[in-house]
């Protein structure tokens, strides 16, 4: 296989952190791909970790609502990803304030969300970092799942996880709280505020630090005691908390005005799984 | 200080000078003859005795009171386009279901446009007038019977959507209700367990009290539920009596027919695993959601991954289905 990559300077896309993201297309197939070059060499550990996590899972993974990860290849000490290349991402739908999404809009995205999420789920596969952002989209407007590198398998059952996962609005209760053997639960709660998220075009629960998320998350949907959460209060982050109620159905509709009742019904289950 | 002007001029009425500023309530309004703004009160003052000439400078068009309305679009090309909308498809009304082609539809609508565009951009105005004219004498009784049957279905809608808007109030009270109730029940049961205790009898009495009250209190919110279910099925129904017209042919799948539906083994609840029983007991395992079923279920699902693929005959009937 073989790619054009074009032009160094125009054709650069994105600068991250511990990668450059170049456009370029597949000489055999003509279509647009994106290349991710992870800078090596001004780490003294070798390479990043979250390079290693994104090969590691990608190559497993195959779905439609998956990125796809079409080649790894070396050049000159730098390690290069070849992923298909995805023009747009709902955080850019998000904030684009001229769109209007329909019901059938955000049904459609959250399905694709919720299929590939259960794809990398049945693989045994935490993503860890869902958020819009994340969430890429194709030109004919399929959706994907991309970023692995915070993504980890869920392994033998006696490691422990950190719970300093998923972009702070995101995270869910139990990693707020520091539980350190966590599943799945902790992407379908990212999925619900991702949902809650479509529907009010501004983040719904917005963190200004880890405390803060805590106040701000248990605020608008009731903070676990005991009888419902069996322990909860025995995990590492519980204590002084202020107990809010739960908030009954009143209240949600009245945040989500044009939300319908299995809407409602949908998300509050997205955010209460793991607590039943 | 332009701006300034502006501002000043827009809520200012130019007849008779009054500002907003002085008399907050004065309202503006238009005539469709000429779209020139004054306000409320300059038009009763002008045209109590009946039509006037309109009071603009070189406009001298005759007004009659009755005529006028609030403006609804700022922009006053906008209000007009849309009145003069409203004014021909009264007349040009009929819909898809009444061509037997497309094409007869488009162009029915094309001419509806010229007439339209023709009126709003003052090209041809009196031919065009006596265009419309024309077509409403000849085409008389048909109008009506249109307009009669858009204004039944107008009424059939709202009609339709004040029942929904019916039922989903009364859901929502019953809601309220079923929560409230919960509440209570167990606001008494406390109430309850306290008085027997308080009494000196034994632990057995208030559980015997606890399950009467419970029983009483299931029975009423059990008949809500009920209730409840009624209601949701005919929310539903009326939905789905829409639905039926658009025919989805192709049925919604949740997994888009990608899904393992079935294991090439059984799991069992428990396993011989001091390992696993250890860890089920701990503290941050429970308290974190650790659920001892998905360890069996990965576990068990690694190591049958790949049984009960025959990657040869796969092949075989690839190459087959090729050739």
């Amino acid at each position: 296989m073989s790619y054009t990559k074009g032009e160094s300077t125009a054709k650069k896309v994105g600068e991250g952190t511990y990668a450059v993201v170049f456009l370029g297309k597949q000489t055999s197939t003509e279509r647009d791909i994106a290349i991710k070059e992870i800078k090596t060499g001004q780490f003294k550990d070798g390479l990043d970790m979250s390079a290693l996590r994104e090969v590691k899972y990608l190559q497993e993974l195959k779905h439609v609502n998956v990125i796809e990860l079409v080649d790894v290849f070396e050049s000159a000490n730098n390690l290069n990803l070849v992923l298909e290349f995805l023009p747009s991402d709902l955080e850019v739908l998000i904030k684009d304030r001229t769109l209007l999404f329909s019901p059938g809009d955000v049904k459609s995205w959250l399905l694709m969300t919720l299929r590939g999420v259960h794809h990398c789920h049945r693989n045994f596969i935490l993503h860890r970092d869902l958020k819009p952002s994340n969430l890429l989209l194709s030109q004919s407007g399929e959706l994907k799942i991309a970023d692995f590198g915070l993504a980890r398998s869920l392994g033998s059952p006696n490691e422990e996880f950190t719970s300093n996962v998923v972009t702070r609005w995101y995270r869910a209760p139990e990693l707020l709280l520091g539980a350190k053997h966590y599943d799945g639960g902790v992407d379908i709660w990212a999925v619900g505020i991702i949902f809650a998220e479509l529907m009010l075009r501004v983040p719904y629960l917005p963190g200004a630090d880890d405390i803060d998320q805590i106040d701000v998350t248990f605020r608008a949907l009731g903070t676990p005691t005991d009888s419902m959460w069996e322990l909860v209060s025995t995990l590492p982050g519980y204590n002084n908390l202020t107990v809010y109620p739960q908030p009954t159905k009143q209240e949600l509709r009245k945040r989500f005005i044009a939300a319908t009742e299995s809407a409602l019904d949908l998300m509050n289950d997205g955010t209460l799984r793991n607590v039943s | 200080m332009n701006v300034d002007m502006e501002e000043r001029q827009q809520d200012m009425c130019p007849i008779c000078k009054t500002d907003r500023y002085l008399s907050p309530d004065m309202k503006f309004l238009v005539n469709p003859e000429c779209y020139h703004k004054m306000c409320e009160s300059c038009v009763d003052r002008i045209f109590a005795m009946g039509p006037a000439p309109c009071p603009y400078p070189k406009c001298g068009k005759t007004l009659r009171k009755n005529k006028f309305k609030t403006q609804i679009f700022d922009n006053i090309e906008v209000e007009r386009e849309v009145d003069v909308r409203k004014r021909v498809s009264r007349v040009f009304n009929k819909v898809r279901e009444d061509f037997d082609t497309l094409d007869d539809y488009n162009k029915y609508l094309e001419e509806l446009e010229d007439i339209v565009f023709n009126i709003v951009n003052g090209v041809d105005v009196e031919a065009t007038e006596q265009k419309l004219k024309e077509y409403e004498e000849s085409n008389k009784p048909n109008i009506e019977e249109n307009n009669a049957k858009r204004q039944k279905e107008l009424e059939e809608f709202k009609e339709q959507e004040q029942r929904k808007h019916d039922l989903r109030m009364k859901k929502n009270l019953i809601e309220r209700q079923i929560e409230q109730e919960a509440r209570e029940m167990k606001e008494l049961e406390k109430k309850e367990i306290i008085n027997t205790l308080a009494s000196g009898d034994g632990t057995q009495d208030a559980t015997k009290a606890v399950s009467q009250v419970r029983k009483s209190m299931l029975k009423r919110s059990s008949a809500r539920r009920k209730q409840l279910d009624e209601i949701m099925q005919a929310l539903n129904s009326s939905r789905q009596a829409k639905g039926e017209d658009k025919k989805h042919n192709v049925p919604f799948t949740p997994f888009n027919g990608d899904r393992t539906s079935q294991h090439n083994f059984d799991i069992h609840d428990s396993y011989y695993d001091p390992f696993l029983d250890e860890l089920k007991s701990k503290k941050e395992y429970i308290a974190s959601g650790f659920e001892v079923h998905a360890v069996y279920d990965r576990v068990l699902t690694e190591a049958f991954t790949g049984l009960g693929c025959y990657i040869e005959q796969e092949k075989k009937e690839l190459n087959d289905a090729i050739v």
